[in-house]
């Protein structure tokens, strides 16, 4: 008995101990970033982080969560566990819509971006090649996916005459290598990557596919807005500086972002070239993916407009740039 | 006479020469009884009884020794023995008739055989339309009698029993000792019948064995002169009931009071009351 | 199945109900009953992906559990009847297994994918992971713990070493193997959901169904996709019960059998 209860006021001490460190961790507070694992879009996230803007700007922030897509970022959001984070358009669109996640859109982080590799030994030059082969996308319903149907539909290819598969962006080269999927879209820098090793051949990037299409988004929580509207606009601030640090020494930007992607710095510019980094948010591609989604049967929305005004919000207008 | 089981020199030794205290379980039995015998062993608990029945059974191996079967010296591989345990341990996954049928089967008998062979047995003990039933099924009587069928199916030279009426209550073990003596009476096997009731050996068998306390030695062996069928109330049952009651007690008392360990610590030396 | 078992249940989906009709939450993080129950006709009609209906999905999750498992069991079984009874072989087997043992199965898909890549037989390798050491170590442990009784009796008739293997050890050990089987099965189950989640090539799983349901934020479809699983692994939980009492000589074997 006597075991027993020292056993019982172990554990409680132990909880109490994790509680408070816990709450410790809570009351510093930091404002919760993540982003896509591996994904070159975020390039603006990395280098505030390395070159100090965040702190420059004032703001605290922690890398709370690494993703493999974009929809689980979302559901991040929506869980309360992300203040504000870098995601692709769509499933951000889609999260709003569909109310899992009360989020707005405070940055454009970039366009472009993506592309179409195809298996070298497949025979596959253009998308009418697609016809019955096998492709995988980073998740359903991101951009990479609505790329994918925008340009099966702009030549008239059925999408059921695609086998269409779900394949985390990591998974998709040696996939391909092993001959188990004919193509993949991604984002950048698994196109780079998959030429550079010989396993595949671009077919088509997306900007050919849909020129300056944005890409990915700087998206808050509207709670976290609401609350603390100084330190999302520091972190607003942060990402053009790095945004615009990007354009200005592209070398640098490599070397972190190899040090963020663990590829070489070589493939990083390489990847970084296809990318175009842009912090003004491009309304009108968003309507344009609003429609993409409602016509692939995504997701229903009665008011478009009411909705844009929202999602698009108070950075409608232009952030402030330097 | 006409010696069917001898054992010469019988020794018990647990734990190796230098590894600890090495305890003398039994200490030089000798003993020989005939054919047909029916002979129950009593002892206070842990002298050894059981541990006994399991070196002749082939299931330990005596430390010194000999044991020698109907003239030959007991070859364990090719001894027909029946076993019966206090926890019957029949097989739970086979039947009342499978269980029975078990040691001929292990023999190579072929499969028709056999089971007419155990049908047989489940007639004679009264087990008809139980056959098929599982020993989950069945009560402890049936239990038991199941496990004695089993020792018996193989026509064993010899016939041990390791307290198996131990678990039962006093209604049913009264009417299995007389089931045994039936049974027993009929087939004439030489029996060695492990008990810790006084009452039970005096009932059953016709020499009882006597152990000491352990290093056990054999304190006496009491013959039984009563005719069969036995009167458990008969004056001559209580004297000797009382004269082997006596020879535990005295023996008894300080092992009790001290324990095994302490007792062969002290070595042999005997302490008791009993008056030299 | 009792009654009672139902009253429950009933409960919860009640007081669920009631739940989400009373706060028509502006957060749509979790569906009604009601919900659920559409997403389910959502996902028998149009599919998840679009175009591939739950069926497909149940034929290929099973059809992979069913390889998976029994790879597992053709493996652990003998295996662990040989470790169990051989002490030179345990000590041989054991302690590898004893490593390995505690590495989630999970944890190997980075090794399956590069090794078999997303198709077929990186979800049996998967799932066999996970069904293996359950199935092993039982076994193992029930003809270690046979009940030394049931080994003097055979002595007793000087049964010869194979004849003990054959009609003590092995018999005897069933309930274990049976009870190995069972949680193998479960473990499977769960493992292969979650190893659907990095991809498959065909395009058709369970896990697979609800990361994509998940990519659309169909929280709907992810609940009644959860529903689906929970419920196929009740179906085989059951089934497997059941047919252990018909092999095993039902409940008439009685407590021996501990299901």
């Amino acid at each position: 008995m006597r075991f027993l209860s020292r056993l019982i006021s172990m554990f409680l001490v132990a909880w109490c101990f994790f509680t408070l460190a816990a709450a410790q961790a809570q009351s510093a507070a930091p404002v919760r970033l993540a982003y896509l694992q591996n994904d070159i879009h975020h390039l603006a996230l990395w280098v505030a982080l390395d070159k100090g803007f965040f702190r420059d700007e004032g703001v605290d922030v922690t890398v709370a969560g690494v993703f493999r897509a974009g929809s689980e970022v979302a559901g991040a959001l929506g869980a309360s566990q992300l203040d504000m984070a870098y995601l692709g358009e769509a499933p951000a669109t889609i999260a709003a819509v569909r109310g899992t996640a009360h989020i707005r859109v405070v940055a454009q982080v970039n366009t472009e971006g993506s592309a179409l590799v195809a298996r070298s030994e497949a025979a596959i030059t253009a998308i009418e090649d697609l016809r019955g082969k096998t492709v995988a996308v980073p998740a359903l319903s991101s951009v990479q996916d609505v790329l994918l149907r925008k340009a099966l539909a702009s030549r008239g290819i059925p999408a059921a005459s695609v086998n269409v598969i779900v394949l985390g962006a990591p998974e998709m080269i040696p996939a391909m290598r092993a001959g188990q999927i004919d193509a993949f879209v991604a984002w950048e820098p698994y196109p780079s990557r998959a030429v550079t090793s010989g396993a595949g051949r671009i077919v088509s990037a997306s900007a050919d596919i849909w020129p300056l299409h944005p890409c990915c988004v700087l998206a808050a929580d509207k709670a976290f807005l609401a609350a603390r509207p100084a330190e999302a606009a520091a972190v607003v601030r942060a990402h053009v500086k790095a945004t615009a640090f990007i354009r200005e020494h592209p070398i640098e930007a490599a070397a972190v972002a190899a040090k963020y992607t663990g590829i070489s710095q070589s493939e990083a510019a390489e990847a970084i070239a296809h990318v175009r980094y842009d912090a003004v948010i491009n309304v009108e591609g968003e309507r344009e993916y609003l429609r993409l989604l409602i016509q692939l049967d995504f997701i229903q929305i009665k008011d478009p407009d009411a909705f844009l005004d929202d999602f698009l919000g108070v950075a409608a207008k232009a952030p402030e740039a330097r | 006479m006409d010696t069917h089981l001898k054992i010469t020199g019988l020794k018990k030794r647990f734990g190796v020469e230098g590894q600890g205290c090495p305890v003398t379980v039994l200490d030089s039995l000798d003993f020989s009884c005939a054919k047909g015998s029916f002979i129950t062993i009593v002892g206070a608990n842990g002298c050894g009884k059981s541990t006994l029945l399991r070196i002749i059974a082939g299931l330990e191996e005596p430390s010194e020794g000999t044991i020698r079967l109907a003239g030959k010296p007991l070859d364990r591989r090719t001894a027909r023995l029946g076993m019966v345990f206090q926890e019957h341990a029949l097989y739970p996954w086979r039947t009342a008739v499978e269980n029975i049928e078990i040691g001929l089967e292990l023999k190579g008998m072929p499969r028709a055989t056999r089971r007419e062979a155990a049908m047989e047995y489940i007639r004679a003990f009264g087990l008809e339309g139980f056959e098929s039933a599982y020993p989950s099924e069945l009560s402890g009587g049936m239990k038991q009698r199941v496990a004695i069928a089993r020792a018996l199916v193989a026509d064993p030279e010899l016939v041990l029993m390791d307290e198996p009426f131990c678990s039962l209550d006093s209604q049913t073990r009264n009417t299995m000792q007389q089931f045994l003596l039936d049974v027993w009476s009929r087939r004439g096997d030489t029996v060695l019948f492990v008990t810790h009731s006084v009452d039970e050996a005096v009932f059953l068998g016709d020499e009882i064995l006597v152990l000491s306390r352990p290093p056990a030695r054999i304190a006496d062996i009491v013959p039984v002169d009563l005719p069969r069928p036995r009167d458990r109330t008969s004056l001559k049952a209580n004297a000797i009931r009382k004269q082997i009651l006596n020879m535990l007690e005295n023996r008894v008392s300080a092992a009790t009071y001290l324990g095994p360990a302490m007792m062969e610590a002290l070595g042999t030396q005997e302490i008791s009351r009993e008056s030299e | 199945m009792k009654k009672i078992s139902l009253l429950l249940p009933c409960l919860l989906v009640g007081l669920w109900q009631l739940a989400c009709s009373l706060r028509p939450g502006a957060y749509d993080l979790v569906a009604s009953p009601a919900g659920v129950l559409a997403g389910l006709a959502d996902l028998c009609l149009t599919g998840m992906p679009p175009g591939r209906l739950l069926p497909g999905h149940i034929l290929y999750s099973l059809s992979r559990i069913f390889f998976g498992f029994s790879l597992a069991a053709a493996c652990g079984v003998p295996l662990g009847i040989l470790s169990g009874g051989n002490p030179k072989a345990r000590a041989l087997v054991m302690p590898l297994i004893d490593f390995f043992r505690p590495i989630p199965p999970l944890a190997w898909i980075p090794m399956a994918i590069i090794w078999f890549g997303i198709g077929f037989r990186s979800a049996v390798f998967i799932i066999f992971l996970g069904a293996f050491f359950p199935i092993a170590l039982n076994t193992c442990i029930g003809v270690a713990t046979v009940d030394r009784g049931y080994l003097d009796v055979a002595r007793t008739f000087n049964a010869g070493r194979l004849d003990i293997w054959r009609k003590v050890l092995i018999p005897g050990a069933v309930p274990s193997i049976f009870t190995g089987l069972r949680l193998g099965l479960g473990i499977g189950w769960m493992t292969l959901v979650a190893a659907e989640f990095t991809g498959v090539r065909q395009g058709y799983g369970l896990g697979y169904m609800i990361m994509t349901a998940r990519d659309l934020q169909r929280i709907d479809e992810v609940m009644a996709g959860m529903a689906v699983i929970g419920l196929i692994g009740l179906a085989i939980e059951w089934g497997m019960t059941k047919l252990a009492g018909h092999i095993l000589g039902g409940r008439r074997v009685g407590q021996w059998i501990r299901i």
